[in-house]
């Protein structure tokens, strides 16, 4: 295991996959999923469409659990405890591990709203901390110049890349401990998928990260760990320019390479 | 009109036979002149029955303007002899005495607007919490047949619902409920008045209790429309930072979707505010404004019902169509704006 050898052993793992099988009623849509995510690095989910990537990325919030009829078995441990419990508590968990969407999310309300009031769930602020904290979240998503004269607008009114950074500003507000992405950029033109990017970048001082995404330049620049799913199977995961520069397997070889998906 | 298709059928087939003939073809080709002059008289022809059917439809979207104009203008003469007799006055006046012919609307407008306040009060948490099961909570092998139960709730005819009201609804309320409320505000101030006995069974508050149950379905299925418009990731996005189902629906959805619920509220109420039958049998059809819930009242509708077969005299008959006139004025306005806030909620979901 070549990734594993340049893996250092003490690196720190903030979540850890085992044999995590997932269900669409009866359709298996994960098979056997076994790998890490590990502290404030980004981890890379590529693949076809199809292959299983969203669907794991659902499940480390548990996503999956607004629809009757999805179900996960085996263990995802966020700091050694099983999320996938029964007894976890929902709110908590998805307040620790945030999600972002392909399209962006703004709530119906205005742009300083949108941030404080994910903060508001948690916490019981005077007038100026949370305005201190709604200022720390949107420059934290390097929005704040942009909109700072238009706090009290419409979050909708924003363009397509200014709604994806409130979103992730919101979703950092919140303090989280792993941020989920899942194609943040697929629907924003080149020069918001840049600063997305660049965001991205910058959070992993702070937070562990995992992406979804269908690009595979965009998997190059943004994440130092690469997990290539095809088919609901994880077949290959290790460090990204392991896998995209001498990948161990074929299929491997030939989804990068351009030659199926 | 009809002369038309035979005459193409058999352009049409003159054409099939000279296809199979290559001389005709030929023939056709060296000879346009006629082919053309055939073809204008058929596209005259039909251009003819194209300005007709026009016309026609257009005839029937013209009717319904006609027939609202009319019913309008009729109301509005029928109303005229009560108009120039009593004025304004008409409209706050509470005496309805038809041996003096002295009339007043203002019983029939309090009642009517307070029992529909009442349906409304109870049909509007009630009808968003079954939208809310439904669209949130509801496990998916439910969700069809209540929401048929609903609908169907909204299709029982109102006279079902006036009797059952009168035989069964209005004596629960007075063997259980009203002597508990008596009982329960008889010592506090303002809600004495608002309870004071005695436990009719039927009045004002049992008619808004029925009109509950008649809104309902209208409130409760509309919100479930309008819910379903919420794209399901902007509730993901509010579940991801930790929302609970509650704060889903009162911070993201509730607001998204305000717009639509207030039509869906405007419908029902439009629906509560003209019902006859089902308030006709457990008012008590009294024209007097009582301060208390309990006591007999009327509402328009109920007075229009109740008296028009009896109204002798011009000016007794005047003042119910008057009564008619304002209660289209008041629905007009109702349904009017309901239908302008669930344009707006179809423009911003398109």
């Amino acid at each position: 295991m070549n990734a594993a050898a340049q893996t250092p052993k003490e690196l720190p793992t903030k979540i850890s996959v085992r044999s995590l099988d997932f269900y669409y009623g009866a359709d298996r849509s994960l098979k056997n999923i076994t790998m890490p995510l590990h502290t404030n690095k980004v981890t890379a989910f590529i693949g076809p469409s199809g292959c299983g990537k969203s669907t794991l990325l659902r499940v480390l919030n548990r996503m999956y659990d607004l629809y009757p009829g999805q179900r996960a078995e085996g263990e995802v441990l966020l700091d050694g405890e099983n999320i996938l419990d029964p007894v976890i508590d929902l709110n908590a968990l998805r307040a620790r591990v945030g999600m972002i969407f392909q399209k962006p999310t703004p709530f119906p309300m205005s742009i300083y709203e949108n941030i404080a009031f994910g903060i508001r769930l948690y916490e019981k602020l005077s007038r100026a901390d949370l305005d201190a904290r709604v200022e720390a979240a949107l420059r934290g998503a390097a929005l704040w110049d942009e909109v700072k004269d238009k706090l009290q607008t419409s979050g909708l009114g924003l363009s397509g890349g200014q709604q994806q950074r409130l979103c992730i500003a919101r979703s950092v507000a919140v303090q989280p401990e792993v941020i989920l992405f899942d194609e943040p950029c697929s629907a924003l033109d080149p020069i918001s998928t840049a600063k997305v990017e660049e965001l991205i970048d910058e959070l992993t001082n702070r937070y562990t990260i995992a992406i979804v995404t269908h690009n595979m330049q965009q998997a190059v620049r943004v994440s130092d760990y690469t997990a290539f799913m095809y088919l609901g199977e994880l077949v290959e995961f290790g460090g990204t320019d392991d896998v995209f520069n001498k990948p161990k397997e074929k299929r491997t070889l030939d989804y990068i390479t351009g030659r199926f998906g | 009109m009809f002369s038309i298709e035979p005459s193409r059928r058999n352009a049409n087939g003159a054409g099939g036979e000279a296809g199979s003939d290559m001389s005709e073809v030929v023939l056709q080709q060296t000879a346009p002149p006629s082919t053309v002059a055939d073809r204008t008289r058929v596209l005259s022809r039909l251009a003819r029955t194209d300005h007709l059917f026009r016309h026609a439809t257009r005839a029937a979207a013209v009717a319904v303007l006609v027939i609202l104009g009319g019913v309008i203008l009729s109301l509005i003469f029928g109303s005229l002899p009560a108009m120039q007799a009593f004025g304004f006055g008409f409209l706050i006046s509470q005496s309805w005495n038809p041996v003096t012919e002295n009339f007043g609307a203002a019983p029939a407008i309090y009642g009517t607007i307070l029992t529909s306040v009442i349906a409304m009060l109870i049909a509007i948490p009630v009808g968003l919490g079954i939208a809310v099961f439904l669209t949130e909570l509801c496990p998916h092998a439910l969700r069809r047949p209540i929401g048929t139960a609903i609908e169907l709730l909204a299709g029982i005819p109102s006279i079902i619902y006036g009797i059952w009201g009168l035989f069964v609804l209005a004596p629960f309320l007075q063997s259980h409920v009203q002597p508990a409320l008596i009982a329960a505000f008889g010592d506090i101030p303002l809600f004495s008045t608002i309870f004071a006995g005695p436990p009719y069974g039927i009045g004002i508050l049992t008619a808004g209790f029925i009109l509950a149950i008649m809104v309902l379905p209208f409130v409760a299925s509309i919100s479930r429309d309008v819910f379903e418009t919420v794209p399901p990731v902007l509730k993901e996005a509010a579940s991801g930072i930790g929302c609970t189902t509650w704060e889903v629906m009162r911070y993201v959805v509730m607001p998204y979707t305000r717009v639509g619920v207030i039509g869906g509220v405007m419908l029902g109420l439009g629906r509560a505010l003209g019902e006859t039958m089902a308030v006709t049998f457990v008012i008590g059809n009294a024209h007097k404004i009582s301060g208390s819930l309990l006591a007999p009242g009327t509402t328009i509708s109920a007075t229009i019902a109740n008296e028009f077969t009896e109204a002798v005299g011009d000016l007794y008959t005047s003042a119910l169509i008057e009564l008619g006139l304002i209660l289209f004025v008041i629905t007009f306005i109702v349904l009017a704006v309901a239908r302008y806030m669930l344009m707006r909620i179809e423009q911003k979901s398109a």
